[in-house]
């Protein structure tokens, strides 16, 4: 009986990383929050891997958090607690990072890990839908851009090539001032939990208009879901909004969403909900500060 | 080889970097203080401080802490600071079956450290990745209020 | 430092060792060439296994199996129907059907993932319902029937205003103690020794003696510092420490089984799954004319504990009330999934849930408020128990309750949530309460029969005094607890005395740590040997003394007839909750939790503080959190946050009181308090929501799922 033991790397630097990158087909490591949970053994065994570990979360490139314009550029490796404390973070981000699991992972966790991890539950995903996050991925032949939506396929999969990585998180256009967002998640319990339906919202409004409305949904579909053609259809519409526009942009998600019963929750819930809290957001008559964590 | 400062020390190992901190912890450096509750990160009995920041030690690559301070409650428990969060944490009740109890320390510890002063809402948000099944946690929480009050100026 | 008032509180015996992290649990302990254990678990519900191939075993490892067993292959519990090691027919998804041993746990997993195994499958019962329709084929492990006469309840119906048929449910509820299960056998040359987490350490031994077919002298058993047990680690450690016995035996080295969290979850017993149907008379006003209920409890594969579990979840089906013309009938019936057994209240949560819903709803039906609709069929001191059983102690309930009334300003808040409700479209609050009692002690004559326990103080040379009973500390308290009693009667500082971590080849049977009987019964006991001791006491000379359980005169319990006292002594509480529904979501927020309670008189204040509100949490959290589900005979739930028990951000602080109410029979008056507070938590939760939705629920836990399905099930019946 033959234990087998992979190889692992601890770079210095970024560009070393990537240069083993593209000899090798590797497993990358940030925090490790969720793939050492998928990877674990039985008490008492190490965790099991089949290719050669990267570990990346000491890395100084991938931690820093700036402003390019009204972009806001976000390192791969920025821990949530590193997230929470940084002024340059939207609010309503902090306020789904807050939500996600407990101090321990979120000292550990990262945004590049969440987004990797590709869960449809992740916490930080609607958000990232909704602003039309661009994700920045390096390898030795340069950079490329792709939207988030494009990025993540399905549950655990995303649009890698074996060489590249993860550096950045791009919140394009970011404007709090004006537009009012929300963000839900919906939990067995108030901490260390998965969401069984998460929701994040925005209305930008112009004397008293609609002029951009973006609604995100997680954990009701392999993959978060947003509709824009749905979205498209309320931009330009008096705020608040008439009854008969809320019943149809909600009749609207009720034919596109389509969620599973499993161990967590039921379908009929998760859809129901959905639409609840939907609803609830379109028929806000005025926004006001401040958030309540539910 | 893997180096990092121990509860102070610095130490070396030389077992596979995907071997999980706490089972480095517990096997090889015989620090049995750290309990593993669920392996999942769900449960908090194996908090440890690495860089001052609590965290799981059942989810840590120990690739992931060379040159890290890495504080168990083995070493945390022959601090000052330690024995006021005992003495609170006795004087409130605060302990039953013991087994959550070195990772809520070390949960109390950061929190304390980072927030001298906690609320009730902070201090429930600072162990809230901390399971207990006896307490139903309202007496950690006093135990933790009564620390900062008694720690008063040193956290 | 000497003991003033029994009440005030120490500093615990452990309490250094545990928050330095350096009491060892049985997972702390090494040795020199241990070797592991790992379970093979049949793959399949219910089967003949036809072969078993397993592959070449390298050097060192071994497979134990029904085959080394020298004595009985079953764990002795109640019924000779739980095999260690299933080698013949398989029950269950996850029953041990043989370890393999060896040094390395990452090749014991290896190998067991590579064993084929053949099993003719059988058709399975999954779940409760379907065990209830063919329970006549199926396997009735229990049934009891008593109270009044199905004729007379028959008439009574036929003449009444009308007859309320409900039926309510109550889900699995898992321990989930922080320290999964483990077990640790070692073989010595004239002994097999057990050491482990556990709470009862005789019954342990008792299934050791019977598996390993020895002289009692042979084994011995020693309690490792327990991370929690609540009725976990009753009956459930006695199969892994035959597991690790007999394996130890044939490999002559110790061998450890510990179990990780998802294994725990998925094949640890846990509390029955419950249906209750219930049919009651009412008059024009409203009043109760007759009562019967039918309950219901799913045991899982084997008996276990479970008809005795029955026997408590029927003495408290009429929960704290005095029903005229009251019948009851339960049954424990077999299902092809995990076997249920003890959990903190052993039935009585699932009973006092039901009861207190019930007794709501009709409160509705009546329209009367329920807690004055309650309050008319209260027991009072003198009144007999259901099964003709006397309260004979004073009853404190009507006091608790005005004082919680007055405390809550219940009626203001009850005006003030109707207000707030008409006015908040997304949350909506309500308030709730429940009333519960918990029999201390063993059901019936347990205590003299089947139990007899025994103390001993050994006094040494030195005047120092040890406490030597099988009562295990899993948190509880009870090394604290038990030498204050003695310290304070042998008026000695409570560091005098000592207390180790219980031995059988040092501490005699006092029976298990189960049934909140700790503390009353082996405190009281203990309280007489320390007498007896002080009354010898001569300074520089060793002694030792023994005590007796000695039966108190009571109404003869007849188990067959479920007639007489079923109990010497009762504790009682009441809980009044405030929530706040979110109808968006479904999620509660439990935003005020109320706990007034008679366990006699306190030991401890901080420790009973912490039965109190680790209960009450557990409870609540039963009533509305925690929901685990079992599919095709496989527990759905395997981690802890998919299972969902409350974190500190779930939790309210407790208000809480207690009314000191001596019982002679116990030490300073103690009763028992360990389960009790869970009683009350689910019900009143219930009620809380239902005060907040204007919904009845007929279920538990009220999860958001079934909140919202029935807000849905409201809002399509007011539209039509």
């Amino acid at each position: 009986m033959v234990m087998h033991t992979v190889s692992s790397y601890r770079f210095e630097s970024l560009e070393e990383t990537i240069s083993q990158l593209s000899k090798e087909d590797c497993q990358i490591i940030a925090g490790g929050t969720d793939i050492m949970v998928q990877h674990k053994s039985p008490r008492g065994v190490p965790a099991k891997f089949e290719k050669p570990i990267v570990f990346i979360d000491h890395l100084k490139e991938l931690k820093k958090i700036y402003q390019n314009n009204q972009d806001i550029h976000i390192g791969a490796c920025c821990s949530y607690s590193e997230l929470l404390k940084h002024p340059l973070i939207p609010k309503i981000l902090k306020v789904a990072i807050q939500q996600i699991a407990a101090p321990a992972i979120r000292n550990r966790g990262t945004l590049g890990g969440n987004i990797c991890n590709a869960s449809p539950a992740g916490d930080t995903l609607p958000l990232l839908y909704i602003y039309n996050a661009k994700i920045k991925l390096r390898s030795s032949k340069g950079e490329r851009l792709i939207e988030i939506k494009d990025f993540i396929q399905g549950p655990r999969k995303v649009k890698i090539s074996k060489d590249e990585i993860l550096t950045e998180i791009i919140l394009p256009e970011v404007q709090e001032e004006g537009t009012h967002f929300v963000f839900e998640k919906v939990a067995n319990r108030r901490a260390d939990a998965i969401a069984k339906i998460s929701f994040a919202g925005s209305l930008r409004l112009d004397e008293g208009r609609i002029i951009d409305a973006r609604f995100a949904f997680g954990a009701v579909g392999p993959t978060v879901v947003r509709f824009m053609d749905i979205e498209q259809t309320i931009v330009g519409e008096a705020f608040p909004l008439d009854n008969m526009v809320i019943d149809r942009v909600v009749a609207g998600f009720d034919r596109k969403i389509n969620p599973i019963d499993d161990h967590r929750s039921t379908a009929v819930y998760r859809k129901t909900v959905a639409l609840n809290l939907l609803r609830y957001f379109l028929k806000k008559r005025a926004f006001k500060e401040g958030h309540r964590i539910n | 080889m893997i180096k990092f400062k121990l509860n102070g020390k610095e130490v070396e190992t030389s077992a596979p970097p995907t071997l999980r901190l706490i089972d480095l912890l517990r096997d090889e450096f015989d620090l049995i203080g750290t309990k593993e509750g669920c392996g999942d990160g769900e449960c908090g009995a194996c908090s440890v401080m690495v860089n001052n920041l609590v965290q799981n030690s059942c989810l840590i690559p120990i690739g992931a802490i060379e040159c890290a301070d890495i504080l168990t409650i083995d070493g945390y428990s022959k601090t000052e600071l330690f024995k006021i969060l005992s003495d609170c944490y006795s004087e409130a009740g605060a302990v039953q079956c013991g087994f959550c109890i070195p990772g809520m320390v070390m949960a109390s510890a950061a929190l304390l450290s980072e927030n001298p002063n906690p609320t009730e809402e902070e201090i429930r948000e600072g162990i809230s990745g901390n399971l207990c099944r006896c307490t139903g946690y309202n007496m950690i929480v006093d135990a933790i209020s009564l620390a900062a009050k008694k720690g008063d100026g040193i956290w | 430092m000497l003991n003033k008032d029994i009440s005030t509180s120490v500093k615990k015996k452990e309490h250094d060792g545990k928050v330095s992290g350096q009491l060892p649990y049985i997972s702390d302990v090494k040795l020199d060439t241990l070797l592991y254990g790992v379970l093979y678990r049949s793959p399949v519900a219910y089967g003949k296994v036809r072969s078993i191939q397993l592959p070449p075993l390298p050097a060192g490892y071994e497979k134990i199996g029904a085959e080394h067993i020298p004595g009985n292959n079953f764990v002795k519990i109640l019924k000779e129907d739980q095999p260690i090691f299933a080698n013949e027919w398989v029950n269950y998804i996850g029953e041990p059907m043989f370890m393999l041993v060896g040094p390395e746990l990452d090749i014991l997993y290896q190998l067991l993932e590579q064993v084929e195994v053949d099993i003719e499958e059988h058709q399975a019962i999954f779940t409760l319902k379907e065990a209830i329709e063919q329970k006549d084929q199926a396997g009735i492990f229990a049934s009891h029937e008593f109270g009044e006469d199905l004729d007379v309840i028959q008439s009574i119906e036929k003449n009444a205003h009308q007859v309320i048929v409900e039926e309510y449910e109550t889900g699995y509820q898992e321990h989930v103690y922080l320290e999964p299960q483990g077990m640790l056998g070692i073989y010595k040359q004239d002994e097999i020794l057990v050491e482990g987490s556990m709470q009862c350490l005789y019954y342990v031994k008792n299934a050791l003696v019977s598996a390993l077919a020895c002289e009692d002298d042979e084994v011995r058993v020693i309690q490792s510092p327990t991370g929690g047990g609540f009725g976990g680690k009753e009956d459930f450690p006695s199969m892994m420490a035959c597991h690790v016995a007999v394996a130890a035996k044939v490999v002559k080295k110790p061998v450890m089984l510990l179990f990780d969290r998802a294994e725990d979850m998925e094949v640890t017993t846990k509390r029955h799954p419950a249906k209750f149907k219930y049919r009651t008379a009412l008059d024009k006003q409203g009043n109760i004319l007759c009562m019967s209920v039918e309950l219901f409890l799913d045991s899982g594969a084997n008996a276990g504990l479970s008809p005795v579990v029955l026997q408590r979840a029927l003495l408290n089906s009429a929960g704290v009330y005095k029903i005229p013309h009251f019948h009851a009938k339960g049954y424990a019936l077999k299902t092809n999934t995990v076997p249920n057994g003890a959990f903190r209240g052993f039935g009585a949560p699932q009973s006092f849930a039901a009861i207190e819903s019930h007794m709501g709803h009709i409160s509705k039906k009546a329209n009367r408020d329920s807690i004055e609709y309650k309050r008319n069929y209260m027991v009072k001191q003198g009144d007999p128990t259901i099964t003709n059983g006397k309260f004979k102690d004073p009853v404190l309930l009507e006091d608790m309750i005005m004082d919680l009334m007055k405390v809550t300003d219940y009626a203001k808040k009850k005006a003030e949530y109707r207000s707030f409700n008409q006015k908040s479209n997304r949350y909506k609050k309500g308030i709730g309460a429940s009333f519960f009692l918990h029999g201390c002690g063993f059901t019936g004559s347990g205590e003299r029969d089947h139990i007899k326990a025994t103390v001993k103080l050994a006094k040494t040379e030195n005047d120092g005094v040890q406490i030597k009973i099988s009562n295990a500390d899993i948190g509880q308290g009870v090394l604290t607890t038990m030498s204050k009693i003695v310290a304070k009667e042998l008026d000695l500082p409570y560091e005098d005395i000592s207390f180790p971590y219980p031995d059988t080849k040092v501490v005699p049977d006092s029976g298990p740590t189960v049934a909140s009987r700790t503390t009353m019964i082996v405190g009281k006991l203990l309280e007489r040997a320390a007498k007896k001791l002080k009354e010898q006491w001569q300074s520089g000379v060793a002694q030792e003394v023994i005590e007796h359980y000695v039966h108190e005169e009571m109404i003869p319990w007849n188990e067959e007839k479920f007639s007489g006292d079923a109990y010497p002594a009762y504790a009682w509480g009441i809980n009044f909750i405030e929530v706040e529904v979110d109808t968006l979501t479904g999620n509660v927020r439990v935003e005020k939790v109320y706990g007034s309670f008679d366990i006699g008189k306190a030991i401890d204040e901080r420790i009973v503080k912490g039965q109190i509100d680790g209960g009450l949490v557990q409870g609540i959290a039963y009533g509305f959190m925690e929901k685990m589900t079992s599919k095709s005979g496989r527990i759905q739930q395997k981690s802890i946050s998919d299972y969902g028990p409350p974190t500190a951000m779930d939790v309210v602080h407790i208000e809480s009181k207690l009314f000191d109410n001596p019982y002679a029979g116990g030490p300073y008056g103690a009763k028992g308090v360990g389960e009790l507070p869970l009683t009350g938590g689910a019900p009143a939760v219930q009620a809380a929501i239902e005060d907040a939705l204007q919904i009845s629920f007929y279920q538990i836990p009220v999860t958001p799922e079934y909140i919202i399905e029935s807000l849905m099930k409201k809002a399509g019946e007011a539209l039509d």
